[in-house]
Protein backbone atom coordinates (compact mmCIF):
# COMPACT_ATOMS: atom_id res chain seq x y z
CA UNK A 1 0.00 0.00 0.00
CA UNK A 2 1.40 3.35 -0.95
CA UNK A 3 2.00 5.53 2.00
CA UNK A 4 1.78 9.11 0.59
CA UNK A 5 -1.43 9.48 1.72
CA UNK A 6 -1.93 12.55 3.99
CA UNK A 7 0.13 14.48 2.71
CA UNK A 8 0.41 18.45 3.77
CA UNK A 9 0.29 19.22 -0.20
CA UNK A 10 -3.46 18.19 0.09
CA UNK A 11 -5.56 20.52 1.89
CA UNK A 12 -6.29 19.75 5.21
CA UNK A 13 -10.12 18.65 4.96
CA UNK A 14 -9.53 16.39 1.67
CA UNK A 15 -6.62 15.08 4.32
CA UNK A 16 -8.92 14.35 7.12
CA UNK A 17 -11.50 12.68 5.22
CA UNK A 18 -9.20 10.56 3.00
CA UNK A 19 -7.72 9.65 6.52
CA UNK A 20 -11.03 8.58 8.28
CA UNK A 21 -11.98 6.35 5.58
CA UNK A 22 -8.86 4.37 5.85
CA UNK A 23 -9.16 4.02 9.36
CA UNK A 24 -12.78 3.26 8.75
CA UNK A 25 -11.61 0.60 6.10
CA UNK A 26 -9.07 -1.02 8.51
CA UNK A 27 -11.48 -0.98 11.82
CA UNK A 28 -10.81 -4.43 13.56
CA UNK A 29 -9.34 -5.24 10.68
CA UNK A 30 -9.36 -9.02 10.70
CA UNK A 31 -6.18 -9.89 8.77
CA UNK A 32 -4.39 -8.25 11.75
CA UNK A 33 -3.76 -10.46 14.66
CA UNK A 34 -3.83 -8.34 17.58
CA UNK A 35 -2.80 -11.40 20.29
CA UNK A 36 -3.73 -11.35 23.68
CA UNK A 37 -5.86 -8.47 24.76
CA UNK A 38 -8.67 -8.22 22.23
CA UNK A 39 -9.76 -5.52 20.97
CA UNK A 40 -12.39 -2.84 23.26
CA UNK A 41 -10.34 -2.54 25.71
CA UNK A 42 -8.87 0.66 27.10
CA UNK A 43 -7.06 2.52 25.93
CA UNK A 44 -8.18 2.07 22.06
CA UNK A 45 -5.27 1.86 19.51
CA UNK A 46 -4.98 2.03 16.16
CA UNK A 47 -1.58 0.47 14.66
CA UNK A 48 0.26 2.02 11.45
CA UNK A 49 3.27 1.18 9.18
CA UNK A 50 5.34 3.60 9.35
CA UNK A 51 7.57 2.39 6.21
CA UNK A 52 10.34 1.60 8.57
CA UNK A 53 8.56 0.26 11.51
CA UNK A 54 5.67 0.52 12.86
CA UNK A 55 3.64 3.42 14.76
CA UNK A 56 1.12 2.46 17.38
CA UNK A 57 -1.15 5.54 18.23
CA UNK A 58 -3.69 5.15 21.88
CA UNK A 59 -5.94 7.65 23.47
CA UNK A 60 -5.61 8.30 26.97
CA UNK A 61 -6.65 11.63 27.81
CA UNK A 62 -5.64 13.66 30.32
CA UNK A 63 -3.05 11.72 32.54
CA UNK A 64 0.38 12.47 33.75
CA UNK A 65 2.70 10.90 31.05
CA UNK A 66 4.98 9.55 34.08
CA UNK A 67 1.65 7.62 34.86
CA UNK A 68 2.12 5.39 32.00
CA UNK A 69 4.46 2.47 31.66
CA UNK A 70 5.29 1.33 28.14
CA UNK A 71 7.04 -1.93 27.82
CA UNK A 72 7.41 -4.72 25.32
CA UNK A 73 8.34 -8.27 25.46
CA UNK A 74 8.90 -11.09 22.23
CA UNK A 75 6.42 -9.10 19.84
CA UNK A 76 3.92 -8.33 22.65
CA UNK A 77 4.37 -4.15 23.43
CA UNK A 78 1.67 -3.18 26.62
CA UNK A 79 0.81 -0.27 27.95
CA UNK A 80 -0.32 0.43 31.07
CA UNK A 81 -1.63 3.39 33.43
CA UNK A 82 -4.19 4.85 36.00
CA UNK A 83 -6.13 7.54 35.18
CA UNK A 84 -7.59 9.36 37.94
CA UNK A 85 -10.34 12.02 38.06
CA UNK A 86 -9.37 15.71 38.53
CA UNK A 87 -9.67 15.94 42.86
CA UNK A 88 -12.61 19.00 43.26
CA UNK A 89 -13.93 17.85 46.92
CA UNK A 90 -16.70 20.73 47.24
CA UNK A 91 -18.67 19.75 44.18
CA UNK A 92 -22.71 20.04 45.27
CA UNK A 93 -23.14 17.05 42.43
CA UNK A 94 -22.77 15.73 38.54
CA UNK A 95 -25.06 17.00 36.00
CA UNK A 96 -23.06 14.99 33.61
CA UNK A 97 -20.37 11.99 34.31
CA UNK A 98 -19.65 10.67 30.84
CA UNK A 99 -15.71 9.95 31.19
CA UNK A 100 -14.23 6.71 32.66
CA UNK A 101 -11.22 6.44 35.11
CA UNK A 102 -9.47 3.62 36.61
CA UNK A 103 -6.52 1.42 36.01
CA UNK A 104 -5.33 -0.10 32.53
CA UNK A 105 -3.75 -2.41 30.80
CA UNK A 106 -3.46 -3.57 27.34
CA UNK A 107 -1.18 -5.41 25.28
CA UNK A 108 -0.37 -5.41 21.23
CA UNK A 109 0.82 -8.33 19.18
CA UNK A 110 3.59 -6.97 16.84
CA UNK A 111 4.47 -8.03 13.50
CA UNK A 112 7.32 -10.36 13.71
CA UNK A 113 11.25 -8.35 12.98
CA UNK A 114 10.72 -5.04 14.89
CA UNK A 115 13.16 -4.13 17.48
CA UNK A 116 11.11 -3.10 20.20
CA UNK A 117 14.10 -2.30 22.15
CA UNK A 118 14.57 0.86 19.86
CA UNK A 119 10.63 1.86 20.41
CA UNK A 120 10.48 5.21 21.14
CA UNK A 121 7.19 6.79 23.14
CA UNK A 122 6.18 9.95 22.84
CA UNK A 123 2.74 11.75 24.46
CA UNK A 124 1.03 15.05 23.06
CA UNK A 125 -2.30 16.11 23.68
CA UNK A 126 -3.59 13.42 24.60
CA UNK A 127 -2.20 10.66 22.64
CA UNK A 128 0.12 8.42 23.11
CA UNK A 129 2.70 7.55 19.88
CA UNK A 130 4.96 4.64 20.08
CA UNK A 131 7.15 4.09 17.17
CA UNK A 132 8.51 0.77 16.97
CA UNK A 133 11.61 0.51 13.71
CA UNK A 134 12.26 -3.11 12.14
CA UNK A 135 14.94 -4.82 12.87
CA UNK A 136 18.37 -4.26 11.09
CA UNK A 137 18.20 -7.74 9.96
CA UNK A 138 14.30 -7.80 8.74
CA UNK A 139 15.63 -4.23 6.77
CA UNK A 140 15.95 -4.57 3.06
CA UNK A 141 19.43 -5.10 2.13
CA UNK A 142 21.24 -4.17 -1.55
CA UNK A 143 22.92 -7.41 -2.70
CA UNK A 144 26.22 -6.42 -4.69
CA UNK A 145 26.13 -7.92 -7.99
CA UNK A 146 29.79 -9.18 -8.57
CA UNK A 147 31.26 -9.73 -11.83
CA UNK A 148 32.27 -13.73 -12.22
CA UNK B 1 -9.51 2.05 47.46
CA UNK B 2 -10.76 -0.44 44.75
CA UNK B 3 -9.66 -0.14 41.96
CA UNK B 4 -11.72 -0.30 38.38
CA UNK B 5 -10.33 -1.21 35.19
CA UNK B 6 -11.51 1.49 32.17
CA UNK B 7 -13.57 -0.23 29.54
CA UNK B 8 -13.03 1.78 25.98
CA UNK B 9 -15.95 3.54 25.39
CA UNK B 10 -17.09 3.87 21.26
CA UNK B 11 -17.14 7.53 20.38
CA UNK B 12 -19.98 8.53 19.27
CA UNK B 13 -20.52 10.71 16.09
CA UNK B 14 -22.33 14.27 16.31
CA UNK B 15 -25.72 12.97 14.60
CA UNK B 16 -28.70 15.64 12.64
CA UNK B 17 -27.18 19.32 12.33
CA UNK B 18 -24.90 19.20 9.34
CA UNK B 19 -21.62 20.62 9.72
CA UNK B 20 -20.44 23.83 7.22
CA UNK B 21 -17.08 21.91 7.71
CA UNK B 22 -16.83 18.55 5.85
CA UNK B 23 -15.84 15.30 7.76
CA UNK B 24 -16.80 13.15 10.67
CA UNK B 25 -17.87 15.38 13.95
CA UNK B 26 -17.57 13.05 17.06
CA UNK B 27 -19.00 14.19 20.56
CA UNK B 28 -16.64 14.49 23.62
CA UNK B 29 -17.69 12.87 26.25
CA UNK B 30 -17.82 15.27 29.42
CA UNK B 31 -17.68 15.43 33.39
CA UNK B 32 -20.06 18.75 34.55
CA UNK B 33 -19.51 19.25 38.39
CA UNK B 34 -21.84 21.78 40.18
CA UNK B 35 -20.53 23.63 42.70
CA UNK B 36 -21.95 26.61 44.74
CA UNK B 37 -20.70 29.99 42.73
CA UNK B 38 -19.68 27.86 39.45
CA UNK B 39 -20.21 24.75 36.94
CA UNK B 40 -17.25 23.04 35.69
CA UNK B 41 -17.23 21.06 32.76
CA UNK B 42 -14.60 18.51 31.70
CA UNK B 43 -14.33 17.53 27.85
CA UNK B 44 -12.11 14.36 26.78
CA UNK B 45 -11.06 16.25 23.48
CA UNK B 46 -7.77 13.81 22.47
CA UNK B 47 -5.59 15.32 19.35
CA UNK B 48 -6.60 18.59 19.97
CA UNK B 49 -3.96 20.87 20.81
CA UNK B 50 -4.52 23.88 23.09
CA UNK B 51 -4.65 26.35 19.87
CA UNK B 52 -6.74 24.13 18.00
CA UNK B 53 -10.28 24.34 20.74
CA UNK B 54 -13.14 27.38 20.25
CA UNK B 55 -15.44 27.46 23.16
CA UNK B 56 -18.04 30.07 22.49
CA UNK B 57 -21.50 31.55 24.80
CA UNK B 58 -24.20 32.72 23.13
CA UNK B 59 -27.62 32.99 24.16
CA UNK B 60 -27.41 30.47 26.70
CA UNK B 61 -25.72 27.74 24.22
CA UNK B 62 -22.08 26.56 25.30
CA UNK B 63 -20.44 24.98 21.82
CA UNK B 64 -17.48 23.67 22.14
CA UNK B 65 -15.70 22.96 18.70
CA UNK B 66 -12.18 21.11 18.84
CA UNK B 67 -10.03 20.64 15.44
CA UNK B 68 -8.28 18.03 15.35
CA UNK B 69 -4.67 17.84 12.67
CA UNK B 70 -4.07 15.23 10.47
CA UNK B 71 -0.15 16.02 10.41
CA UNK B 72 1.06 12.96 12.91
CA UNK B 73 -0.44 10.59 9.92
CA UNK B 74 1.29 11.75 6.90
CA UNK B 75 3.00 8.73 5.74
CA UNK B 76 1.45 6.34 8.00
CA UNK B 77 -0.70 3.62 6.53
CA UNK B 78 -3.29 1.85 8.97
CA UNK B 79 -2.64 -2.17 9.89
CA UNK B 80 -5.35 -2.28 12.04
CA UNK B 81 -7.87 0.36 13.56
CA UNK B 82 -10.05 0.65 16.58
CA UNK B 83 -11.29 4.43 16.71
CA UNK B 84 -11.73 7.13 13.75
CA UNK B 85 -10.74 10.61 14.65
CA UNK B 86 -11.97 13.89 13.61
CA UNK B 87 -13.18 17.46 14.90
CA UNK B 88 -15.71 17.65 17.94
CA UNK B 89 -18.84 19.47 18.34
CA UNK B 90 -20.64 19.57 21.82
CA UNK B 91 -23.48 21.92 22.35
CA UNK B 92 -25.50 22.58 25.94
CA UNK B 93 -28.48 24.79 26.54
CA UNK B 94 -27.38 26.06 29.78
CA UNK B 95 -29.92 26.16 32.35
CA UNK B 96 -27.78 28.54 34.83
CA UNK B 97 -26.97 32.12 34.82
CA UNK B 98 -23.52 32.74 34.00
CA UNK B 99 -21.09 35.13 34.23
CA UNK B 100 -19.64 35.24 30.53
CA UNK B 101 -16.88 37.32 30.99
CA UNK B 102 -15.57 35.02 33.48
CA UNK B 103 -15.31 32.27 32.04
CA UNK B 104 -11.95 30.40 32.10
CA UNK B 105 -10.97 27.79 29.40
CA UNK B 106 -7.73 25.36 29.56
CA UNK B 107 -6.93 22.67 27.52
CA UNK B 108 -4.41 19.97 28.74
CA UNK B 109 -3.54 17.13 28.08
CA UNK B 110 -6.41 16.77 25.35
CA UNK B 111 -8.98 17.53 28.04
CA UNK B 112 -10.75 20.51 27.77
CA UNK B 113 -11.02 22.32 31.30
CA UNK B 114 -13.90 25.12 31.72
CA UNK B 115 -15.10 27.23 34.41
CA UNK B 116 -18.40 28.84 34.34
CA UNK B 117 -18.81 31.25 36.85
CA UNK B 118 -22.66 31.86 37.93
CA UNK B 119 -23.79 35.48 37.89
CA UNK B 120 -24.33 37.52 41.71
CA UNK B 121 -27.84 36.82 40.61
CA UNK B 122 -28.25 32.96 40.31
CA UNK B 123 -26.10 31.96 43.23
CA UNK B 124 -27.90 30.45 45.83
CA UNK B 125 -28.17 32.23 48.80
CA UNK B 126 -29.15 31.27 52.32
CA UNK B 127 -32.29 32.36 53.73
CA UNK B 128 -32.48 33.46 57.33
CA UNK B 129 -35.67 32.73 58.69
CA UNK B 130 -36.08 34.95 61.31
CA UNK B 131 -38.13 34.51 64.36
CA UNK B 132 -41.65 36.31 64.97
Amino acid sequence: MALLRYSPEMDPVTNLIALQSDLERFLRNPGYELGVSGSGGFPPVNIFDTGDGVAVIAEIPGIDPKAISVSGQGHTLTIKGERRREISTEATGYHRRERAFGEFSRSVQLPEQLDLDKAVASYDAGMLTIKVPKAEAAKPRQIAVKPA
Amino acid sequence: MTQQEIAAQEKRAVQGQEKTRAGRFFLPVVDIQEFNDSLKLYADMPGVKQSDVEVTLHGGALTIVGTVSTEAYQKLAPLYTEYNVGNYFRQFELNEDIDDQRINATMRDGVLELTLPKSERARPRRIEVSAR
